[in-house]
């Protein structure tokens, strides 16, 4: 029946515990999903197919080691993949910026390394992708022949500003040196200092021209669209594979100790262990909490159970199996576990929400760090969050109301008399 | 009338306290026919809520048996005598044991909502059996606004809700002054000849016996006699 001081503890109990996990699985899942997208975006791709051998020593840019025949390996990676996947050229190159001053003589020379992709094809989702339009703060995005996004931070190191001319000098391809001049077109802030302090981006053609890459290209990342499973790379990651070794010996333009490798973003810069990493720590996190609101529900069933004492006794003396009271209290526990995990997901998401919606600036802090996380945090509302906070809340519940009835189990019916005359 | 309802072969009750064994109950053979309406009196510590739990089915005898209806308590399960108490007895204490969040209608509906039955067939019958109590106008007071007297009505009409083959009270008005003593003997004098329920008591209370029809006494956990009302008394 009713006793609604019986019922709001327990319940304000698991909506608190809920609430609490629902906001620090969003608020992890935010910070975590947040440097994994910028990551994702930027450098690996969900799905990148590269030549083993470039990957191998990427570090040092070996063009040299580049993948030809675009088209014909565009159109493969379509017809191998999921149509949801879209497949973005790149080519990741390095050389010496060379910053002249009024004179046209070399003022100072910075080694960069820096990325090309589609920036001036119409149907390119390259600018979307990496947010350049709400990431430029000053000049335009390039549209003409050889111009570059640069990193304010680096600009401002170098001390360049928007349309001023640079050189860039670096090996070409076939190994010959070239030189090549850019224009400034606009600067950029992420908001991730490891980007700001290096990022120099220029358009994939621009770039196949300065480093005679006519069709080559160094990189092709695949992207899932955004709600993708994480293990669905994996799954398609694995099938391309299979697909790619009967493939290897055509494109008539490849080199041939060429052999192009598919990888996840798992895969690469020990993304894949730091994952593995987050999912243990957030299970503890959630495992904890789990833990805490049984242990406080067990003490609170005791006590409810001494509080109801007599209603036990009552009912067991007047008949109701051992095993019905157990039943009747642990549905109370879920209903208590269900309401108090959905009053505790509302609150807690609306908090989780508000954080994805507004953010958190963590300031320099992060900004520091030198990792791929944005200053501004903010949380991610997932499902899977939800699921996370009202699985352990309803499980919390119920487990706590039945440590807490073992007492009833164990209580015979030979003292209820005599306990009954006593209370 | 008098079949039997109840019968007690010998029974002993043992009782661990340490090492060593302490006998609450000894030999004690009796039979209670239905309808009856008696007591169990006797000293403190004599053995009469011992005496109560086992016709209950709330204990099991050491040794002996406990039959109800021919049916001995010794051959059920925990669950068998679960459903026995459920079905057959009602139960009557000396401090009420009314459920303090739930009103007077409430409690009396309790064992039926437990017997899974559903409030709107009972309804009427729970009315009934509060009326009948004479707290009509009381029906959804908290026990805690209630005279000690009317908490024992509302137990009463608890216990005779279900329509009980036999009630066992442990002494029912210790807790309660002469004028409400005397009243509530009555109406349980009462309900026991329109509800034909059988009425086991257990009392120190000297004024009890005026209105009961059997008394048996308890000394050391022996029944030292057992007189009726017509008379008899048969020496042990
Ligand atoms: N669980 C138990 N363990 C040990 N001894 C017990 C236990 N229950 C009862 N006894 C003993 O058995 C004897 C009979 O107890 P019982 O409660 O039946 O007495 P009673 O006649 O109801 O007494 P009162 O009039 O005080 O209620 C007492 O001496 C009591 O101490
Ligand atoms: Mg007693």
């Amino acid at each position: 029946m009713r006793d609604k001081a019986r019922f709001l503890f327990p319940f304000t109990v698991v909506a608190v515990g809920v609430a609490l996990v629902v906001a620090l699985v969003g608020f992890m899942e935010g910070v975590f999903m947040g440097m994994i997208d910028m990551t994702a975006n930027l450098d690996s791709g969900h799905l990148r197919l590269v030549n083993k051998a470039f990957y191998d020593e990427e570090h040092l840019r070996p063009l040299d080691r580049s993948l030809a025949n675009q088209q014909e390996t565009h159109d493969w990676l379509v017809k191998h993949s999921s149509m949801q996947v879209d497949w973005a050229p790149r080519i990741r190159w390095g050389a010496i910026l060379d910053v002249p001053d009024e004179k046209g003589e070399t003022r100072s020379q910075t080694p960069v390394m820096g990325m090309a992709m589609d920036l001036k094809s119409p149907n390119s989702r390259e600018i979307e992708r990496l947010r350049l339009k709400s990431s430029l703060v000053e000049g335009d995005l390039p549209k003409g022949f050889n111009e570059m996004l640069m990193g304010v931070q680096l600009a401002e190191v170098l001390g360049i500003s928007v349309g001023q001319s640079v050189t860039l000098m670096g090996q070409s391809f076939d190994g010959g040196m070239v030189a090549d001049n850019y224009q400034v077109s606009g600067l950029v802030r992420f908001g991730v200092s490891a980007m700001d302090k290096k990022m120099v981006l220029i358009d994939l053609v621009d770039a196949q021209n300065t480093f005679y890459m006519e069709d080559m290209v160094t990189d092709w990342l695949g992207y899932f669209p955004p709600s993708t499973d994480l293990d669905d790379y994996e799954e398609l990651k694995e099938s391309m594979r299979t697909g790619l070794a009967d493939w290897i010996p055509h494109p008539k333009d490849w080199a041939k100790d060429d052999a192009p490798i598919i990888l996840s973003i798992r895969d690469q810069q020990n993304i894949g262990a730091i994952m593995d990493k987050f999912r243990v720590i957030k299970g503890f996190v959630v495992g904890i909490f789990t833990f805490l609101m049984v242990l406080v529900l067990w003490n609170a069933g005791i006590l409810s159970g001494i509080h109801r004492y007599g209603e036990m006794g009552l009912r067991l003396a007047f008949g109701e199996p051992h095993w019905r009271l157990i039943l009747t209290l642990a549905i109370e526990g879920l209903w208590i576990g269900f309401l108090g995990s959905v009053a505790g997901s509302l609150v807690g998401g609306s908090f989780a929400w508000y954080l994805q919606e507004v953010g958190l600036n963590m300031g320099d802090s992060f900004a520091q760090s030198g990792l791929m996380i944005n200053d501004v945090v903010r949380a991610r509302v997932t499902t899977d969050g939800f699921v996370q906070g009202i699985v352990p809340g309803i499980f919390a519940s119920v487990a706590g109301t039945l440590v807490a009835s073992m007492a009833i189990f164990q209580r015979s019916e030979a003292n209820l008399f005599r306990e009954l005359e006593a209370g | 009338m008098s079949e039997t309802l109840i019968t007690l072969e010998r029974v002993c009750k043992l009782y661990q306290v340490g090492e060593e064994n302490f006998t609450a109950l000894n030999d004690v053979s009796l039979e209670v026919g239905n309808g009856a309406f008696m007591s169990f009196v006797g000293p403190s510590g004599s053995g009469k809520t011992t005496l109560l739990n086992l016709i209950g089915g709330l204990d099991r005898p050491t040794t002996g048996s406990v039959l109800f209806k021919g049916r001995r308590l010794e051959n059920m399960s925990r669950e068998e005598l679960a459903a026995y108490r459920r079905e057959n007895i009602g139960f009557i204490f000396q401090t009420y044991n009314l459920l303090p969040v739930y009103s007077v209608y409430e409690n009396v509906l309790f064992p039926l909502i437990l017997n899974g039955q559903k409030e709107s067939q009972v309804r009427k019958r729970v009315e009934e059996m509060v009326a009948k109590v004479g707290l009509a106008d009381q029906m959804n007071k908290k026990p805690a606004q209630l005279s000690g007297g009317q908490c024992q009505r509302v137990a009463i009409a608890r216990a005779l809700v279900k329509d009980p083959m036999l009630i066992l009270a442990d002494e029912p008005t210790a807790n309660l002054d002469s004028e409400n003593s005397r009243q509530i003997l009555e109406l349980m004098q009462e309900l026991n000849h329109e509800y034909k329920a059988a009425v086991i008591f257990s009392t120190h209370d000297e004024r009890v016996t005026r209105y009961i029809r059997r008394e048996v006494r308890l000394e050391d956990g022996s029944i030292s006699w057992d007189k009726r009302r017509n008379g008899t008394e048969i020496e042990t």
